[in-house]
């Protein structure tokens, strides 16, 4: 194709002479090592974890290599992981909903309110605490929200509560509070790029024709940051499908999720166990993402200053 | 794009224009209270004198830092750290950054599945890649766990950074200016050294910076392909499970430091690199 130029003279690209498979292949050389990677450190072995995935352990914690699904029907069939399974679902639809409320009113305030420059800082001071260490980040809430933590000892010395409470630690609310804490900066990020792309005069015209500003919000703004809302849902959700750290610092005994019942599974040394559930989770993942590829916009997250 | 001041938005749209843009300020505040909060009370902890950290916080003291210098293990720890995320770091960038090229340039076939598979990873959740690269390394390969095995697993999650960070400047970039320099007689090799790389070297160093920060701070990967050497994250896990550590605090502060001036760094780095490919005169090609 070319692009036209003032006075009438045409800008061809310079064309690459077309080549045999040779000078094609040279051309992707540099595509390799990516690929290898891609291939032989993520692809290969999740195959062969669906193959291990098959195989049973026997009474001695041995791996024995005959076929078959006992593992993904053991699953099933046992209510405590079933009921472990759904409960994370629940987990991950509750956080992912708190974290696109709390996040679309952050984003819409920037998005509306705060001049550009202003914005961009803004983000970029909320998503500091993300680069920072995740592993860390969870060791002190588990400092603030413990039975001797920051919370208590305040309420405490406010005369709230008289003796320590357990409220908020070792239980599925403190995973809650932590999980909404490490996943509302994406949420943030990802609905801010979508509204900083919408003009607001669009709310005010819509609103000149009669419409209520409830319904200008539903029929006007919704739709066009419809992609937006989408992935952050999708960047919220899916990693909660492989938390164990969280349950396991702040969640207690009944707060597990089941990531933490493929890291039992593993130090149990019950590795077809542990491979059968870690592939069931691993292909949800991949058609969740494969079904929404379009809205996966990676680069709204991580290739913004 | 509407300009930002608008004459309308003077205007009071609702009676509740007001207190609604008061609400959400505040609400702002509180989300930035609460992102901030943990990271407040790691510092402040690091500084209390009691052995079990908690408030009311007791005299500054630095008594916490001192036992982290004088932990042979952990400078152990710190220093496998350290290696890892130079040598992943540095792969990662060279692998990226040629991976990058030829994904954006090289018409390779099916370029919207390879972008898609190359994203995989990063958004697949790391406990399931740690777990399959344990079976992997461990069983398939029967390989010794090692800082070899904690790099290839670092691998797979720094190499896809690089490649989206460096294949969205390429996107991005003029090769009027490419082909300006062909003209003038350059070799693609010397376009490409003396103009191209330049350019979008900001964006190439903020791809390594963001590598070693994901480098330093892994631990879900880590944890499962790593072997008898620990990494500073793995180290704390085990310190943090066996009971109450102050020094964590310590440790936690000095890394947090340590990512936010190289986080910094790529911000600088990545502002830069837009500034440069910032100017879109993109040629239909």
């Amino acid at each position: 194709m070319t692009t036209e130029i003032v006075g009438g003279a045409t800008l061809a690209p310079p064309r690459s002479v077309d080549d045999g498979w040779a000078a094609r292949l040279r051309r992707l050389a540099p595509f390799l090592p990516a690929a290898l990677i891609l291939v032989g450190l993520f692809f290969v072995p999740l195959g062969v974890m669906l193959f291990f995935s098959f195989w049973r352990t026997d009474e001695n914690l041995n791996v024995v290599p005959t076929l078959g699904l006992q593992n993904y029907a053991n699953f099933f069939s046992n209510p405590a992981y079933v009921r472990t399974l759904l409960k994370t679902m629940l987990m991950g639809a509750g956080v992912t909903v708190v974290c696109l409320v709390t996040a679309f009113a952050v984003a819409y305030f920037l998005a509306r309110y705060v001049s550009r420059q202003w914005a961009r800082v803004a983000l970029l001071v909320i998503i500091v605490p993300f680069w920072t260490s995740y592993l860390l980040r969870v060791y002190s809430w588990q400092a603030i929200l413990g039975e001797r933590g920051a919370l208590n000892q305040v309420l405490m010395s406010v005369g709230l509560i008289s003796e320590p409470s357990r409220l908020l630690v070792y239980n599925d609310i403190a995973t809650f509070i932590v999980l909404v804490y490490v996943y509302v900066p994406f949420a943030a990020l990802v609905l801010y790029a979508s509204l900083e792309r919408f003009d607001f005069t669009q709310l005010t015209a819509a609103q000149d024709l009669g419409a209520r500003p409830d319904q200008a919000f539903r029929h006007v703004l919704l739709p066009q940051i419809r992609p937006g809302l989408i992935t952050a849902c999708i960047f919220v959700f899916i990693p909660i499908l492989g938390e164990f750290l969280t349950p396991a610092m702040v969640g207690g005994a009944q707060g597990l999720l089941i990531a933490n019942l493929i890291t039992n599974f593993f130090g149990n040394a019950l590795i077809p166990e542990g491979a059968a559930l870690s592939f069931m989770i691993a292909a949800f993942v991949v058609v969740l993402l494969i079904v929404f590829r379009k809205y996966l916009r990676v680069e709204d997250v991580y290739a913004r200053g | 794009m509407a300009s930002r001041v608008d004459p309308l938005e003077t205007m009071p749209v609702s009676r509740f224009a007001r207190s609604i843009r008061r609400g959400l300020r505040l609400w702002f505040a509180a989300l930035i209270a609460f992102l901030y909060l943990p990271i407040v009370f790691m510092i402040a902890f690091s500084f209390d004198d009691s052995s079990t950290p908690g408030l009311p916080i007791q005299g500054p003291t630095l008594r916490w830092y001192d036992v982290m210098l004088h932990n042979r293990q952990l400078l152990r720890a710190v220093g496998n750290t350290i290696t890892v995320a130079v040598i992943v770091a540095v792969l990662a960038t060279i692998i990226g950054t040629m991976a990058a090229f030829v994904l954006v340039r090289g018409g390779i076939r099916y370029r919207n599945a390879t972008r898609v598979a190359f994203m995989l990873p990063i958004m697949v959740p790391g406990v399931l890649i740690g777990v399959s690269l344990l079976i992997y390394f461990a069983r398939a390969a029967d390989l010794q766990l090692s800082l070899v095995t904690v790099i290839a697993g670092q691998l797979v999650v720094t190499v896809p950074f690089v490649v989206l960070i460096v294949a969205s400047r390429l996107q991005g970039f003029d090769r009027f200016l490419e082909w300006a320099a062909a003209d003038l007689g350059a070799s693609p090799r010397q376009a490409i050294r003396h103009v191209v790389l330049p350019l979008i070297a900001p964006a190439i160093l903020a791809g390594a910076l963001i590598s070693v920060t994901l480098s330093i701070d892994e631990f879900v990967i880590t944890w499962f392909t790593v072997g008898s050497q620990p990494t500073l994250p793995t180290y704390i896990y085990t310190q943090v499970k066996f009971g109450v550590t102050p020094e964590v605090n310590a440790v936690a502060t000095v890394m947090l430091v340590a990512t936010l001036l190289i986080f910094a760094s790529a911000s600088v780095a990545l502002g830069r690199a837009r500034r440069v490919t910032g100017r879109r005169r993109r040629p239909t090609l």
